[in-house]
C-alpha cells in the first residue's frame, strides 16, 4: 500500500470542500471495503479523507419516514428497535451480511459504496474492464459462476454484492447527496447503474458528492417480509442469489408488493413487473410461481452461473411464500 | 448516537494551497491528522530516509487495554499491524488480513471490529481492547475460563479472535440459542473445527450471567 | 496478562490452554528480537515461462528496503543449490529462486526485505516482471492421456474387471477438485543467523528435526547449529509436513543481509505455496450377488501432480482392504500439470478414496434393496484381504451398531425423498473410514526434580491436537500424579527427537515413548530407593500415588527419596519403537460416521443437521481432546463435502477464489452439534499404551456420508464434490 496523505475532518461542509479540491481523494468510513480493495492493490488512492467523526450516525424517525445518517453503522440499524418492527426487511438483509465484526464496522454510505466481489476485478493480474477500462472481462468466458443474469453486457457481468442494497430498492429508499454547492435527492433505485459502457462506474455519485442520508418512507411490508439468501454457506458468504420480499395484505388479497433480488445484477435489481402482476392476486402458490416465472423474463446466463436462471426463480418463491407466512 | 443533522451550521471556511497536499489545507478545514506525501517523496528523491520517514507518520493517541500509548503511525498501517509489530501485543492474529476470518477481532470502544481492515491512525483517542487486557489480575475472564474448560480451541490461532467475538456476542444481545449463537460467531472461522465446543462454552458464560 | 500465566489448567486441559486463551502463545512470526527485518515474497503471475525481465530498481530504491533477492542475484550463495541442476531437493522441495523459469502461477519470484512491514509490502508492489509465456495446462479431464503410472504396478487380486459377472453391478465416476489445508496461522517464519555459523529458526513445522535437516543442508552445516522451535503451530493439516521455498526465502535472505527476517505468507499465497490436497477423478466399477455378497471392485483414480514432483497419496489402498471380496483391482496414476505441488491433508488419499469407495457401497446398496449397514456386514473382512494377516484389533463391527443406534439410524424411512422436517427434505447417511496406526521410533525424557515436579520432554510437535495433553495424560496415569506436579515441554530440536506430527502417529510413537521413559523412571527410582536405603525391594513392591510410593504400608514422597538420595533431580530418556508385532498383525483405525441433513426444497441449500461418530482408535487417552479432534476432522469433513474447492480459471492456470471470502471453509454456523463414541478398547499388540490414533479417521468417511444423506433426502446422486446447491439441482425433477 503506498503511504497515502491521511486527513480527519469533522464536518460535512469541509468535507465536501475538501472532496472538490482534491479530485484523487477517496472517503473513508469502515474501511471493510476501502482498505481491503488498496491491499489487494485494486485501488490505490493518493489521499484518504476520514469522515467517521462526521455527525451522520443518526437512526431516526422523521415525518417522511426512517432518516439514517451515511454513517449510522449496519449493526446499528439491524439492532435498532425502529428497525426491526417497522423496516424489518432492512435488519433482515444487514444480517444476512457479511459477519458481525464487519457490520459494526460498515456504515450505510459505504455498504451503498461497495464494489463487487468478482475475482477478476480483485485480481490485478486479470482483465477487468471494471477495475482497468478497455482490458476486457476476465469473467465473460471465465469462472462465472457468481456472476449477473440481468442487465449484463459483454464489457461487464459483475454483480453488486450488497444485501443492505436489495432491502434498501425494495422499500423505494432515497439517497440524499450532497456537494459544496448543492444538496440533491434521487430515488435509491437510481443510484447504482447497470455496466453499460462505462463499468468502472458502479453508481451516480459524482467524484465531488457525498452519500449524507437515506430515507425509507412508511410501509406497511412490516408483518410480511422476508429476506432468503442463498449462498454457498449457511452464513458469511456472499450471495448466489437474494431476495428481498415485502408483502401488504388484506386478508388474503395482496393490496402491494415490493419484490428486489441481489447477486443477479450489476445493481440491486428491483423486480417492478412482477409486483405489478402480484398487486390484487391471492397469495398462494401458483401466484407465487407465476410472479417468479414474470421476473425472469430476459434474464440470461453466461455457462457457470446458468443454474441461477433455476435458482433465482425458486428463491423469489421461497421469499414469497415466507413473507406471505405460506410456509 | 448522534442525533445531529446534516447539513450543520458550519462557518469555516476553506482555503488550500496544494503544495504539501492536505498540508495547507488542514487548519482551514478543521482536520485533525495529516500526512504530506509530496513532501514525503521529496525526501525519497533526496534519499533521506529519516526525513522522509518523519513525514509519513502522524501522531496517534491512543487507549489500548487501559494504557494510554502516544506515538506515530503511518496511515497505512492497519490497527492489526499496530498491535503486534508496534505493541507487541501478538495475541491479536493475523488470519487472512482481509476481514475474511476474524482472527484479528478486537474491540474498539467495546464493539468487537476486524482490526485488519481498519487503519491505526483512525482509532485517534479510542479504547482498545485485546485478548491480552480481559483478564483481571489472577483471573481468567469467564469466557477465557469456560473456553479452556469446553476445549474451545485446538491450535489456538483463531482463540483470542473467537474470545473477543463471544464476549461481544453476549454483550451485543446475540447470544440466547445455540442457533443464534453459531450465527453471530459466523465471522470467525477455526479451521481445527473446535465450533462445537466454542458454542458450548458460550452458552455456559451466557447461562452464568457472565458479562463482557 | 502475565499473572495470568502462572495459573496451572485442570487435568483434562491442555498443557498449553493457559497460553492459547490468553494470547500468550507465541507462534513462529510472535518472537521479539531485536532489529527484525520483514520480508515480503513476489510471485509469477503466468502458469509456465520463463521470466523475461525482473525489474527491481523501483523497489530497491524505496524508503525502507534492505534487499530484493530473486534469482538475479541468489548467484551459488547456497550451496545446497548450486550442487546439482534439479529444480527440487529431497524431490519435492522446490529451490527458491534457482532460476527463470516458472512451473506455477503464484510462484515466488522475489523476496523484499525492509525494516518495516508496511515498506516492504509497498515495494514488493514496485516488482514488474516480464515473461515470455508457454502453453500451460492445468485441467486434469483435459490431460488424462498424459498420465502415469508412479507405482509401476497396479493391484490385481484374482480377477480384473470381475464387477462386471456379478449379477447386479455399478459404474460410476467420482471427482474432486483441489481442497486446501489453509490452516488459521498462515505460514510464518521467522528465521535469525546469530553468527554465520548458527542459525535459530521459529518455524511452522509439523516436525522440527526435518526442517533442522534441510536447513542446515542448504549451507552444509552441521545440524547442532541449527536449533528449530516450534512450541505452537497454528493449524497444519499436512501443509507443514515438509519446508517449503518460502521457508528457504527467508533463511537465505536473513543470511545475505545478516539480519533478522520474519516472513509471513499471505491468505492468497497459502493457495500456491504450501500444498494441497489435490484435484483427483475416480472409476468404480463394484457387484455383488442379489443376496449382497461382494464379487469385483475395480477403484481406478487419477490424481494431479506438479510437473517437478511425482506426488502420491493412497487414494485406492483402502478399497484393497476395506471389504471382503475376492476379486479387486485398482490403478493409481498421476496427472502431471503447471501447478504447485501437492501435499498430503488431513486423511490424505484415504478421504479421497473413500469418498468413492463408500459412495458406491450406498449405490450399490440401493440397488440391491439392501440396508447400507447390513450390506457392509455382510461383506465384513476379518482377516485383512491383501495379506491374509489378522488385525491387531479391529472393532468396526461395534462402531456401526453404537453409531446406528445413537442417530436413529434404524428409525429413518430409508426410501428417497420420503422424509420432511420443519419444510425441509430429510436425508441420512452413513460412511466408514479407515487408516494405518502407525508407530514410529520417539524418544521422550522424563526428569523428576527436588520439588515432586515432573518434567516431560519430546521434541514433537503440537499442531492442534493436544500432544502435551496426552503426554500428560500418560505420565499422570503411569505415576497417579496430578497435573499440577507435571510440566510438558515440545517443539524444539533442543528436545528428544521425536517423528514428524502427521499420520495420526503422534500418540502411538510419543505417548510410547513417554510410557516406556515413566516406567524406566519408575525403575530408576527402585535403585534410588535401594542404593539410599541399602535394601532389595523389587518394582512390583512400588505402588505409586499422588505424593510417591507405598511399600508394603510404608509411604515415601519422591520428594523425599530425592533428598535421602542426595539428588537434584532424577532423569531418564527413552526410545521407543515398533517390534516384530508388525509382521504378524496389520494395524488399522476405524471410523463410521452418521450424518442427518436438511436440504431446502425450493434452493437446495443443505444444512448437516447431525453427525455421529463411533470410533475404533483402541484405547483413548485423553477423551477431552481426543472427542475434539474428531469433531475438527467432522467439520473439515463438511467443508470437503459440501464447500471447499479451489477453483483454477484454465485459460491463465491460476486459482480464481483464492481466498477465505470466495474459498469457503465452514463457518460456525455449518457446523451442528457432534457427537463421538469411542469403543475405546486397547489395541493388544501395538504399543504399551493401547491407542491406535485418530487425526486421519476423523475425516475420512464424512464426505460420502453427507453425499449419502443428501441422496436420501432427494433422490439425487452427486458424485463430484463439494456438493453444492447447483449441483443437487432440486428444481430439477
Amino acid at each position: 500500500m503506498i503511504n497515502f496523505d491521511y486527513i480527519r475532518m469533522q464536518s460535512v461542509k469541509s468535507t465536501v470542500k475538501a472532496l472538490a479540491k482534491f479530485t484523487d481523494a477517496k472517503m473513508i468510513a469502515g474501511g471493510s471495503n476501502l482498505i481491503d480493495l488498496m491491499k489487494r492493490n485494486v485501488t490505490a488512492p493518493t489521499k484518504l479523507i476520514d469522515i467517521n467523526l462526521l455527525p451522520l450516525k443518526y437512526i431516526e424517525q422523521s415525518k417522511e419516514g426512517l432518516r439514517i445518517g451515511a454513517l449510522a453503522l449496519n449493526s446499528q440499524a439491524a439492532d435498532h428497535e425502529i428497525v426491526k418492527n417497522k423496516f424489518p426487511l432492512l435488519a433482515m438483509a444487514i444480517n444476512a451480511g457479511a459477519s458481525p465484526q464487519l457490520r459494526n464496522m460498515a456504515s450505510f454510505g459505504g455498504n451503498m459504496m461497495q464494489r463487487t466481489r468478482c475475482t477478476y476485478f480483485y485480481d490485478t493480474s486479470m482483465p477487468c474492464n471494471k477495475r482497468e477500462p478497455n482490458s476486457g472481462c476476465g469473467a465473460l468466458n471465465g469462472i462465472n459462476r457468481m456472476h449477473a443474469i440481468f442487465g449484463a453486457n459483454d464489457n461487464c457481468i459483475a454483480v453488486n454484492p450488497s444485501d443492505m442494497n436489495v432491502a434498501l430498492i425494495a422499500l423505494d429508499a432515497q439517497v440524499v447527496l450532497l456537494n459544496a454547492k448543492k444538496e440533491r435527492k434521487m430515488a435509491f433505485a437510481d443510484f447504482h447503474k447497470l455496466a453499460e459502457d462505462t463499468p468502472n462506474l458502479d453508481n451516480h455519485l459524482q467524484s465531488n458528492e457525498m452519500i449524507v442520508e437515506i430515507l425509507i418512507p412508511e410501509n406497511n411490508f412490516s408483518k410480511n417480509s422476508y429476506y432468503v439468501k442463498v449462498r454457498d454457506r449457511n452464513s458469511y458468504a456472499f450471495a448466489l442469489v437474494s431476495v428481498a420480499a415485502g408483502l401488504e395484505l388484506e386478508g388474503k388479497t395482496i393490496k402491494n408488493a415490493r419484490l428486489a433480488m441481489g447477486g443477479v445484477a450489476h445493481k440491486p435489481w428491483r423486480l417492478y413487473d412482477a409486483e405489478n402482476y402480484l398487486q390484487g392476486k391471492e397469495i398462494n402458490t401458483e401466484t407465487f410461481k407465476e410472479a417468479a416465472k414474470i421476473a425472469m423474463k430476459g434474464a440470461k446466463g453466461y455457462g457457470h452461473n446458468d443454474f441461477k436462471l433455476d435458482l433465482a426463480p425458486a428463491s423469489i418463491l421461497e421469499a414469497l411464500m415466507k413473507a406471505a407466512h405460506l410456509s | 448516537m448522534s442525533n445531529q443533522k446534516h447539513p450543520e451550521n458550519l462557518e469555516q471556511d476553506f482555503t488550500c494551497s496544494s503544495r504539501r497536499g492536505f498540508l495547507k489545507a488542514t487548519t482551514a478545514l478543521t482536520a485533525i491528522a495529516l500526512s504530506p506525501t509530496l513532501i514525503t517523496k521529496a525526501a525519497i528523491n533526496h534519499r533521506d530516509e529519516k526525513l522522509a520517514a518523519f513525514f509519513e507518520k502522524i501522531p496517534l493517541n491512543i487507549e489500548v487495554n487501559g494504557k494510554s500509548y502516544k506515538m506515530e503511525t503511518e496511515p497505512r498501517e492497519t490497527l492489526l499491524d499496530f498491535v503486534r509489530e508496534r505493541l507487541q501485543l501478538t495475541g491479536t492474529k493475523k488470519g487472512c488480513d482481509h476481514g475474511q476470518c476474524g482472527a484479528c477481532t478486537v474491540h474498539v470502544d467495546g464493539k468487537r471490529v476486524n482490526s485488519c481492515l481498519t487503519l491505526a491512525v483512525m482509532q485517534e483517542g479510542k479504547k482498545i481492547t485485546t485478548i491480552e487486557g480481559i483478564g483481571s489480575g489472577e483471573k481468567l475472564h469467564p469466557m477465557q475460563a469456560s473456553f479452556l474448560k469446553h476445549d474451545g480451541f485446538q491450535c489456538g490461532y483463531c482463540t483470542p479472535g473467537q474470545i473477543m467475538s463471544a464476549i461481544a456476542c453476549i454483550n451485543e444481545g446475540h447470544a440466547n440459542s445455540p442457533s443464534e449463537i453459531r450465527e453471530f460467531m459466523s465471522g470467525n472461522i477455526c479451521r481445527c473445527g473446535a465450533y462445537p465446543n466454542i458454542v458450548d462454552a458460550i452458552v455456559e458464560v451466557k447461562n452464568g450471567g457472565q458479562k463482557g | 496478562m502475565e499473572n495470568l500465566l502462572n495459573l496451572i489448567p485442570d487435568d483434562t486441559d491442555r498443557t498449553d490452554g493457559i497460553l492459547k486463551v490468553t494470547g500468550g502463545a507465541t507462534y513462529s512470526a510472535e518472537y521479539k528480537i531485536e532489529g527484525l527485518t520483514y520480508g515480503v515474497l513476489v510471485q509469477s503471475t503466468i502458469a509456465k515461462g520463463k521470466i523475461t525481465v525482473l525489474e527491481t530498481k523501483k523497489a530497491e530504491g524505496a524508503p525502507g528496503v534492505i534487499k530484493v533477492l530473486s534469482h538475479l542475484n541468489l548467484n551459488n550463495s547456497v550451496p545446497r543449490y548450486a550442487k546439482d541442476d534439479n529444480v527440487t531437493i529431497d524431490r519435492n522441495i522446490q529451490k527458491v529462486f534457482y532460476n527463470d523459469q516458472v512451473y506455477f502461477a503464484g510462484q515466488p519470484i522475489a523476496l523484499v526485505i525492509a525494516d518495516t512491514y508496511e515498506r516492504a509490502v509497498y515495494a514488493a508492489s514496485l516488482i514488474k516482471a516480464n515473461y515470455q509465456e508457454e502453453k500451460h495446462h492445468t485441467y486434469l479431464e483435459k490431460n488424462l492421456e498424459n498420465s502415469i503410472s508412479p507405482e509401476g504396478k497396479d493391484y490385481l487380486r484374482n480377477e480384473k474387471d470381475a464387477y462386471k459377472n456379478s449379477e447386479v453391478y455399478l459404474e460410476a465416476e467420482y471427482h474432486q477438485l483441489n481442497n486446501i489445508h489453509n490452516p488459521m496461522e498462515l505460514g510464518s517464519i521467522t528465521a535469525n543467523w546469530e553468527s554465520d555459523e548458527k542459525l535459530t529458526v521459529y518455524d511452522k513445522t509439523q516436525g522440527v528435526f526435518g526442517s533442522q535437516k534441510h536447513y542446515a543442508g542448504l549451507y552444509g552445516m552441521d545440524s547442532k547449529n541449527v536449533r528449530v522451535i516450534a512450541p505452537f503451530v497454528g493449524g497444519a493439516f499436512g501443509m507443514a509436513l515438509h519446508t517449503w521455498p518460502y521457508q528457504d526465502a527467508a533463511v537465505i535472505g536473513a543470511k545475505i543481509t545478516k539480519l533478522p527476517l520474519k516472513l509471513m505468507l499471505t491468505r492468497m499465497q497459502m493457495f500456491t505455496m504450501v500444498g494441497y490436497r489435490p484435484e483427483t477423478k475416480q472409476f468404480i466399477g463394484i457387484g455383488a450377488s442379489k443376496d449382497g455378497v461382494l464379487n469385483g471392485i475395480t477403484h481406478n483414480a487419477w490424481g494431479v501432480t506438479s510437473t517437478y514432483d511425482n506426488f502420491t497419496e493412497g487414494t485406492v489402498g483402502g478399497t484393497q482392504f476395506m471389504y471382503k471380496c475376492p476379486n479387486v483391482n485398482t490403478q493409481y496414476k498421476l496427472v502431471k500439470l503447471d501447478v504447485s505441488n501437492p501435499i498430503w491433508m488431513r486423511g490424505p488419499g484415504e478421504a479421497t478414496g473413500m469418498f468413492a469407495l463408500e459412495c458406491a457401497m450406498d449405490e450399490l446398496a440401493f440397488k440391491l434393496n439392501m440396508d447400507p449397514i447390513a450390506f457392509r456386514l455382510k461383506n465384513y473382512a476379518t482377516v485383512h484381504p491383501v495379506n491374509n494377516l489378522p488385525w491387531s484389533s479391529k472393532f468396526l463391527d461395534e462402531c456401526y451398531e453404537l453409531g446406528a443406534k445413537k442417530i436413529g439410524w434404524y428409525n429413518r424411512n430409508p426410501k428417497p425423498k420420503s422424509m420432511t422436517e420443519d419444510g425441509m427434505l430429510v436425508g441420512y447417511g452413513m460412511a466408514s473410514g479407515v487408516f494405518n496406526a502407525g508407530r514410529g521410533a520417539a524418544t521422550a525424557r522424563v526428569i523428576l526434580d527436588e520439588n515432586g515436579k515432573l518434567t516431560i520432554q519430546s521434541a514433537i510437535t503440537d499442531i492442534g491436537p493436544g500432544t502435551g495433553v496426552m503426554m500428560k495424560s500418560v505420565a499422570m496415569d503411569s505415576f497417579k500424579m496430578d497435573a499440577i506436579q507435571i510440566i510438558v515441554e515440545l517443539g524444539d530440536t533442543n528436545l528428544p527427537p521425536a517423528p514428524t506430527q502427521g499420520g495420526s502417529n503422534t500418540t502411538s510413537s510419543v505417548g510410547s515413548a513417554v510410557y516406556d521413559a515413566c516406567t524406566a523412571l519408575k525403575e530408576k527410582m527402585v535403585e534410588v530407593y535401594n542404593q539410599s536405603f541399602g535394601e532389595q525391594k523389587v518394582y512390583d513392591d512400588f505402588k505409586f500415588n499422588k505424593e510417591g510410593f507405598n511399600i508394603k504400608g510404608k509411604s515415601f514422597s519422591y520428594v523425599d527419596l530425592l533428598k535421602k538420595a542426595g539428588l537434584k533431580e532424577l532423569e531418564v530418556t527413552r526410545e521407543s519403537r515398533s517390534g516384530t508385532e508388525r509382521q504378524k498383525y496389520v494395524f488399522n483405525s476405524f471410523s463410521v460416521h452418521f450424518t442427518k441433513v436438511h436440504v431446502h426444497p425450493l434452493t437446495g441449500m443443505v444444512k448437516v443437521k447431525e453427525v455421529v461418530c463411533a470410533l475404533d482408535a483402541g484405547k483413548i487417552i485423553s477423551e477431552k481432546q481426543a472427542r475434539s479432534q474428531m469433531i475438527g476432522g467432522v467439520v473439515g469433513g463438511i467443508g470437503m463435502a459440501l464447500t471447499e474447492e479451489g477453483v483454477y480459471d484454465h485459460r491463465y492456470g491460476v486459482y480464481t477464489n483464492n481466498n477465505f471470502a470466495d474459498y469457503h471453509v465452514p463457518v460456525h454456523a455449518d457446523i451442528p452439534p457432534i457427537d463421538v463414541l469411542f469403543v475405546n478398547k486397547p489395541d493388544p499388540y501395538i504399543n504399551p499404551i493401547g491407542a491406535k490414533g485418530l487425526g486421519e479417521v476423523s475425516i475420512i468417511g464424512l464426505a460420502p456420508s453427507i453425499a449419502n444423506a443428501i441422496f436420501h433426502a432427494t433422490g439425487k446422486r452427486v458424485r463430484d464434490l463439494p456438493i453444492t446447491l447447483d449441483k443437487i439441482a432440486i428444481w430439477r425433477d
